[in-house]
């Protein structure tokens, strides 16, 4: 009954524990990505819940989304222009360049980086504090998957809502781009506007980067927020890595679809 | 019916050392030792919340260590647990928490829940309290609550982690006799973890103690009480002078 002397007892090194932390971090986010995706085909929903997750990540992010994209796009068309100034007079093309990376690329990608720091941290510090007050354990005691009950609605309003969001800021910055390419550089609006660069590649290149940004937010931050450890500490910690993790993860699924986009469809 | 076999479990350093322990049906077991001793971490092994390193955890006859969380959800739906924290969902009414585990199992008849949920809160001494909300109640009526979520389904094995933690003596004492009849009645196997020693001990069948994540001390109430261990002795009688 009494312990005795056992290799359990062996502290870890620093390489060992921080090599077995990254391969249970590895585990563990695996494991919430299938439970996810399991839930989300057999779980069963509390009446409104997902309409209210879309609310906290659709409604809730829309102004501020917009101001950000807004700038972003005034800030963008006038640097562009002005270096565009100095290699050709030209600005036809400009409308129709910006149209083509807002819709391929910058578009969804900064809007989901926008939304890893508003909505990933909302959902790590939510789940987080659930945690440290043993909440989740309750209700695994209950019969309930916390990946079901806690990641799955905000996973589902996150797919529709980012791609929502993403099409209204994108056209928020656009117009906002044209109205600085209008007032800075004489571009008149039917030139700006001009969809001839585009094709269905930039399509749908674009809205499989917003299905996959509005997947992985939620699906890491919650991770973030289900691994949380220790109080109010480890709340704040798991917080902070909600928004690193996010991010991290939509530059490099932005890196992988832009590539595969652009074997498929060159 | 709950038998853990050379049980070792570590975060940063180990929490559960080589523990062995058989709580036979039926029986009221209390588990006591001073803070960091392991008990909580244990009551979570107990309940497949945590799983150890090494060792076996067999409850209800099987061994729930290598089970995946849908297979050990069958095992949870014998377990009822009141936490530490007490744990209630903030967001949910006195009833609807009470009820939470009721209708996640798949109960739909809105009437024998509000029976079972009126019938938990009459017991805990709380009845009225359905629509209020948890951030309203007192420490002990969190726990009376808590209790009560925990007792609701009638499950065979019971877990109350600090059942009495914060309260003053006439409440816990309220909440010891209450856990206790509620076992006799529903003639459950209860572990329960508590710092409260002297009110532990007027209704434990079975007593273990833990140290440094060991146990140090298992027996029956009276021989925890006779113990010439000097831990135990010290902890059980609440002595200054001592090993701890």
């Amino acid at each position: 009954m009494t312990a005795e002397l056992d290799p359990m007892e062996r502290p870890h090194g620093p390489a060992e524990a921080a090599a077995r932390r990254a391969l249970a971090d590895a585990r563990e986010l695996q494991g919430v990505f299938l439970r996810t995706l399991y839930w989300t085909f057999r779980g069963r929903r509390e009446s409104g819940e997902v309409m209210r997750q879309c609310f906290e990540v659709g409604y809730r992010s829309a102004f501020f989304l917009s101001v950000t994209m807004g700038f972003i796009g005034m800030i963008l068309v006038f640097q562009s222009g002005l270096q565009l100034l100095r290699v050709v007079p030209d600005l036809t093309l400009l409308g129709a360049t910006f149209l083509e990376l807002l819709v391929r690329d910058l578009g969804p990608t900064i809007a989901a980086m926008m939304l890893a720091t508003r909505v990933g941290a909302g959902i790590a510090a939510e789940i987080g504090s659930m945690v440290v007050t043993e909440q989740v354990d309750a209700l695994r005691m209950c019969g309930v998957d916390p990946v079901d009950h806690l990641v799955v609605p905000r996973f589902i309003a996150s797919m529709v809502m980012t791609t929502a969001l993403v099409v209204f800021s994108g056209l928020v910055s656009f117009a906002a781009g044209g109205a600085t390419a209008w007032f800075v550089f004489d571009v008149q609006p039917l030139t700006y506007v001009n969809f001839s660069l585009l094709d269905r590649g930039d399509l749908i290149t674009g809205v499989l980067k917003c299905l996959a940004y509005g997947a992985a937010v939620p699906i890491v931050s919650g991770w973030c927020g289900l691994t949380t450890r220790g109080g109010s500490e480890g709340v704040g910690s798991a917080t902070t890595s909600a928004v690193v993790n996010s991010s991290l993860a939509v530059i490099m699924l932005d890196l992988v679809i832009s590539g595969v986009g652009f074997v498929v469809f060159a | 019916m709950i038998e853990l076999s050379h049980v070792w479990k570590r975060f940063a350093a180990p929490v559960l050392r080589d523990v062995s322990l058989r709580v036979p049906e039926g029986c009221l077991y209390g588990l006591i030792g001073p803070g960091a001793a392991g008990k909580s971490v244990l009551l979570k092994c107990l309940a497949g919340l945590l799983r150890p390193e090494r060792g076996s955890v067999r409850v209800f006859g099987g061994a729930i260590e290598g089970l995946d969380e849908v297979s050990l959800q069958a095992v949870r739906n014998r377990v009822g647990m009141l936490f530490q924290n007490n744990a209630l969902f903030d967001h949910l009414t006195v009833a609807e928490n009470i009820a939470f585990p009721l209708r996640r199992r798949g109960m739909t008849d809105e009437a024998e829940i509000a029976a079972r949920v009126a019938d938990r809160l009459r017991a805990v001494s709380l009845p009225g309290f359905e629509g209020r909300l948890p951030g309203g109640l007192s420490g002990g009526q969190k726990k009376r609550v808590g209790v009560a979520r925990a007792t609701v389904t009638r499950a065979e094995v019971v877990l109350y982690d600090e059942p009495a933690a914060g309260l003053d003596p006439v409440t816990s004492q309220k909440i010891f006799d209450l856990l206790r009849r509620e076992q006799q009645e529903a003639g459950a196997t209860v572990i329960m973890v508590s710092s409260d020693i002297d009110r532990l001990l007027t209704v434990t069948d079975r007593v273990g103690m833990m140290l440094d994540g060991a146990l140090i001390f298992d027996g029956t109430t009276a021989e925890a009480q006779g113990s010439l261990h000097p831990v135990v002795k010290q902890f059980v009688h609440g002595e200054v002078e001592g090993p701890l």
